[in-house]
């Protein structure tokens, strides 16, 4: 290798500020072995809104020669390591209309890692890491998501942590020490984010991946028309206007084909039709138009359209009535209506199953209050486990079981 | 050619009475790109909601141009076109006096059709002000000019705008090392300002999409009552003032228990106040500002004096004001009118 | 005066003594335009003054808004035009800078808004006479422009525009342009045709598949990334080409109606058939010119005059053909180009590039003149001549430009 390409996929504006640091910290690492490099977000991502996904990158080369054939390109056509910093994209990619769902691994070279940060088991990653035809490394950094905000940043170690494990990933782009000496510099280091480092180094974990693991399904795609082929005047069809459920009652709104939005989401609601007393309030709350009206006055969030930003739950006066719940305890888009009412029974049973398990429901995204993100990282120190992304990063994993 | 009989009415649209009797068509769908719990987006869905199928709706730059419409997809189900950042007041103008144009002299057929045009802070406070303001003089086109306010230029990854709040984070007013605060300037009282200027125009009000009724009502009240209008609606904005998405809703409602934004409308000169701000102006106490600034990350430099001085002015609004929250202009004393008056 | 290729004046024709501004107001009444703006500026706004008069006399039906600014002024017919409007703005100076945001939007949307610039100067430095520069700006964004000379081609030619733009093959903003000093004071013979005429040669402006309306649910500039950008241009690429084939058309339909009118639209050739120095310029220049020539024809000297009417699309083609007996050729700007190849004018730059290819490539000399309102005159008319004709004899030019009539 004579460069070493990396591309960082995550959540837009919660994690800006993190890409940012890993980009810039995988040069400045590679610096330390006199390399050159540069750093760069995907320009048709900007601007970014908050949850779509987008894409950072870094570009290290031996010579500047190799790195000038990089530049000036909006993407590179591969990379080495695709860094992913919330699992809920292994689902995959819609950062932009008519790009269709793009698999997390779309980009990685044959043999390349994706390196993610994860609280899930492998297994249960590769059911939503679409195949790839050729195959790659999956390593993992026992991490939830980081997640802050344009101003107000969340100082977990996540990024050191990335920096530590590509040390071991691409050794002789990114040695240890290097890697050491560049957080030291920055005007986020410290003695304690290099200890983070040097034990992510230590733990991560590995796993080859075969072309026939994975999520086998298909992520839609288009074709884009030709200049003759496109209506003149910069003009489109608008979208047609909705329908009725069934047999005249209730309304399904027509949706835009070409940008669904569903690869937003971290969380999805969960909802409970029983308890629903029809107040109307998650329909009109809703800026995304996400909720089909049922012929009985209910209300189910087309799973196709939501980007998961829990405004339904905020305003449902009904306790436990919508529940946010991590996407990640999801395998498909399917209706929870249509599920409730082939069987109130066991869906029910499903519905106590997703919203009882309190991993999956705490919330995990956005800015409350100062001071909350210290408390949050206080809060996972002290209580030990997997969880814990700051002080000393992992160093009581032994005592928590995923 | 000879003029048709044409009136140039506008549609009749009666207030929902309540929120289950709201309309279900949606005009504006899902699959834009706007960021998780997007109170303009929102706002946009409840406009045209509204307004109903036989609207035309012009956007200027800004969020909900980007955001929305990303070529060669749209959510919009109605007409919708673009039209340059300062230009909403002559988009509304030029759309509305090309339909009468046509219509009075038979070249199309005569109907009502709502002529919306919106812009955000930017486009509206700043550099199309003058545009709107011209648009607010000519009674006999109809039109709503609505103006959503997320208090930065948002699109272009959050600059201040003369809407933005006094002191707020922004990429032009980081807090740095030798300037805390590079934001001093107060926010410009736009609905106020329309509502004072223009004495032909007939409302004004101010909105907030966590009362989705009541802003859907002077939406339709602003399309029925003829001749051009103008809405202000305040919308929480995840990206811009760095908050947990979910929370969209309660901050609206924040931003108006706290006497910071007022819910209003000025209809031929009659100003009438709207639910909690009502309260406020009955006496009702308002919730300290802090409640409401604490819980966004672009004021978590605020110090305790910075949060006084906000608390300071918003007092002012309701302890100062002639007309509370509406026009700056002291409250006269009563003996002093009466002098004044021999 | 233009010379026109005529029979007779059809009988029904009205004679009028009137301005170019006025010439234009008969037009849009006739044209029965729906939507216009003003906005006062020196020297086109005479023909919104004349427009007003129209309407306050019942003669025109039209919704006339006086703008609180050019920006406004644009985009609120602009905007009119989407909804299926027939509409007309103008402008001079640096009120079409003013309208600038607009000016660049009109041809990718594909509004066929019909325009008159009265060409001044861009002040500061503050002057009001004519440059051409103003109109000009746009050349590149694919606006359609043209230059007339008298009220009697004003009055066509803007017949003509609506007719062109407002093809949905074409669909592209037109804007003519008018020297100021012959807009607002000279007054000519002009021939007004009659409303019946005007119907056969003008339809009325059909916005098809493109009409904002609830009846054509459409989305009107959505916005556009890397992936599509060039391919709307490609477009508007297209359009332009189409428009020369329209714009012949046109002028065809317009002489079979009217009875008058140049067979050649693009540019008017004063006695240039046998010349061996061809002048070339625009706009109202052509009067000295044509006076000098004919002087100089009266001594025996062989020159002639390419009067360009359209800039855009630039008629390369034709003009190629029409210089290639020349044995010089001098290209005389009223406008300026600093820092462009031999910091020329921009009119002597495209006849340049023109020539590249072709096979007769006569010596081309590049003069400006007349800028901010200043006379050109028969001695500035002489001296490029005899500049030309020292080149016809070298077979060379210097490929300098010649700043005439400056103070030195």
């Amino acid at each position: 290798m004579s460069a070493l390409i990396c591309e960082v996929v995550y959540r837009g504006i919660f994690q800006k500020n993190l890409a940012a640091r890993i980009v810039r910290g995988i040069v400045l690492s590679a610096r330390k072995s006199e390399r050159w490099g540069i750093a760069f977000g995907r320009y048709g991502d900007s601007p970014q809104r908050n949850g779509i996904p987008a894409k950072d990158f870094a570009i290290v080369a031996d010579t500047k020669e190799e790195l000038e054939q990089n530049m000036a390109r909006y993407e590179p056509k591969h990379v080495d390591v695709t860094i992913c910093v919330d699992d809920t994209l292994s689902k995959g990619v819609e950062s932009w209309a008519w790009y269709g769902l793009q698999p997390i691994n779309r980009l990685t070279v044959p043999n390349g890692t994706v390196l993610m940060t994860s609280l899930q088991p492998f297994d249960a990653l590769l059911k939503d890491i679409h195949k790839k035809d050729a195959p790659y490394k999956l390593s993992l950094i026992r991490a939830k998501a980081s997640f802050s905000g344009l101003w107000v940043y969340k100082e977990d170690h996540t990024e050191v942590r990335i920096l530590g494990a590509l040390a071991k990933i691409a050794p002789s782009f990114l040695t240890l020490d290097a890697v050491a000496e560049a957080i030291k510099e920055m005007e986020w280091g410290s003695e304690l984010k290099v200890a983070s480092a040097r034990k992510a180094f230590d733990r991560l974990e590995t796993r080859a991946v075969k072309i026939t693991e994975g999520n086998p399904d298909v992520p839609y795609a288009f074709e884009m028309p030709k200049w003759w082929e496109m209506r003149e005047g910069v003009t489109i069809p608008a979208i047609p206007i909705g329908k009725p459920k069934e047999g005249g009652q209730g309304y399904v709104p027509e949706r835009n084909p070409y940008f669904k939005k569903f690869s937003t989401r971290t969380m999805r609601p969960v909802i409970d039709f029983d308890t629903c007393v029809k107040c109307n309030l998650c329909w009109i709350a809703c800026p995304d138009s996400v909720f089909d009206v049922m012929p009985d006055g209910t209300f189910d969030a087309n799973m196709e359209a939501c980007c998961g930003c829990g405004v339904c739950e905020a305003v449902c006066p009904v306790e436990d009535c919508i529940t946010m719940v991590n996407e990640s305890a999801f395998d498909d888009n399917a209706s929870q209506w249509e599920a409730w009412r082939k069987d109130k029974a066991g869906y029910k049973t499903w519905l106590g199953a997703k919203i009882g398990d309190k991993k999956t429901t705490v919330r995990s995204h956005g800015f409350r209050f100062r001071g909350q993100y210290d408390e949050e990282i206080k809060h996972d120190l002290d209580s030990g486990g997997v969880e814990i992304t700051a002080g000393i990063p992992g160093e009581n994993a032994d005592r928590k079981t995923v | 050619m000879a003029e048709t009989t044409f009136g140039n009415a506008t549609q009749v649209l009666e207030p929902f009475r309540g929120i289950k009797k709201v309309t279900l068509e949606e005009y504006f769908t899902s699959g834009h790109r706007t960021c998780q719990g997007c109170e303009s987006a929102l706002v946009m869905k409840l406009m045209v909601k509204a307004a109903g199928p036989r609207t035309i709706v012009l956007g200027s730059t800004g969020c909900m141009y980007v955001a929305n419409t990303t070529y060669y997809t749209t959510p919009w189900v109605v007409p919708w076109m673009h039209t340059q950042l300062g230009s909403s007041g002559s988009a509304a103008l030029g759309t509305a006096a090309g339909l009468k144009a046509l219509m009075r002299k038979g070249k199309m057929k005569a109907e009502p059709i709502n002529v919306i045009a919106f812009c955000g802070d930017g486009g509206g406070a700043d550099m199309g002000l003058g545009a709107i303001s011209a648009t607010l003089t000519h009674k006999e086109y109809n039109s709503l000019i609505l103006l959503y306010d997320n208090e930065s230029y948002a699109n272009t990854d959050i600059q201040l705008s003369g809407m933005t709040p006094y002191g707020a984070h922004t990429t032009f007013s980081p807090p740095g090392k030798v300037h805390r605060l590079i934001h001093k300037r107060w926010k410009k009282n736009v609905a106020g300002l329309m509502a004072a200027g223009h004495p032909e125009c007939r409302y004004v009000a101010t909105v907030c999409a966590s009362y989705a009724v009541e802003m859907m009502n002077k939406v339709r009240r602003a399309l029925t009552i003829g001749g051009p209008t103008f809405i202000h609606s305040l919308d929480p904005c995840p990206k811009g003032w760095d908050y947990d998405p979910m929370l969209s809703h309660e901050l609206g409602e924040l931003a108006i228990e706290t006497g910071i934004f007022p819910l209003y409308e000025v209809e031929d000169g009659v100003v009438k106040y709207y639910g909690k701000t009502k309260a406020i102006v009955e006496g009702r106490p308002r919730k300290p500002v802090r409640d409401y600034l604490l819980k966004q990350g672009r004021f978590a430099h605020f110090t305790e004096e910075d949060l006084s001085y906000f608390q300071e002015k918003v007092d002012q609004q309701w302890e100062q004001w002639e007309i509370p929250g509406v026009v700056p202009f002291r409250k006269l004393d009563a003996a002093q009118a009466a002098l004044n008056v021999k | 005066m233009a010379t026109v290729t005529t029979t007779k004046a059809a009988s029904e024709d009205k004679e009028l003594l009137i301005s170019g501004s006025e010439a234009v107001a008969e037009s849009l009444t006739l044209a029965d335009i729906d939507v216009v703006t003003a906005y006062p500026i020196r020297p086109y706004d005479t023909v919104m003054q004349a427009i007003a008069k129209k309407i306050a006399n019942g003669q025109l039906v039209a919704e006339y808004i006086v703008a609180e600014g050019e920006h406004s002024q644009f985009e609120i017919v602009k905007h009119a035009s989407t909804v299926g409007a027939r509409v007309f703005c103008g402008s001079s100076g640096v009120g079409w800078m003013y309208a600038m945001e607009c000016l660049v939007v009109t041809p990718p949307l594909r509004v066929p808004m019909v325009c008159l610039v009265g060409n001044r100067a861009l002040d500061d430095p503050g002057a009001f006479g004519v440059e051409h520069n103003d109109a000009l700006v746009v050349r590149d964004l694919g606006w359609m422009l043209c230059w007339i000379d008298t009220s009697q081609e004003a009055l066509d030619t803007t017949l003509i525009a609506y007719r062109v733009a407002e093809d949905r093959r074409i669909f592209l903003p037109l804007a003519i342009s008018a020297d100021g000093a012959f807009l607002t004071h000279s007054q000519a013979i002009t021939m007004v045709p009659p409303k019946e005429k005007v119907d056969r040669f003008l339809p009325r402006y059909d916005r098809g598949d493109l009409l904002l309306h609830p009846d054509n649910p459409i989305t009107v500039a959505p916005q556009a990334n890397e992936d599509w950008v060039i391919e709307i241009r490609r477009q508007n690429d297209e359009a332009m080409k189409r428009a020369v084939g329209v714009i012949e058309e046109a002028y065809a339909d317009f002489r079979r109606i009217f009875g008058r009118g140049p067979e050649n639209p693009w540019f008017e050739e004063y006695m240039a058939d046998d010349a061996e120095v061809i002048l070339i310029g625009m706009g109202t220049i052509s009067l000295p010119i044509k006076v000098a020539i004919r002087e100089m024809r009266a001594k025996g000297k062989k020159v002639g005059l390419i009067r360009l009417r359209w800039f855009r699309p630039f008629p390369f083609e034709r003009l190629v053909k029409a210089l290639s007996g020349a044995k010089a050729i001098g290209v005389i700007d009223r406008d300026y180009s600093f820092g462009s190849p031999f910091h020329s004018g921009v009119v002597a730059n495209e006849i340049r590039a023109s020539l590249y290819n072709a096979a007769k490539r006569p010596p081309l000399l590049s003069f400006i003149c007349g800028l901010g309102g200043r006379e050109v005159t028969l001695e500035d008319v002489n001296k490029a001549v005899d500049m030309c004709e020292a080149a016809a004899k070298s077979g060379k030019s210097d490929a300098k430009t010649h700043w005439l009539g400056v103070r030195e």
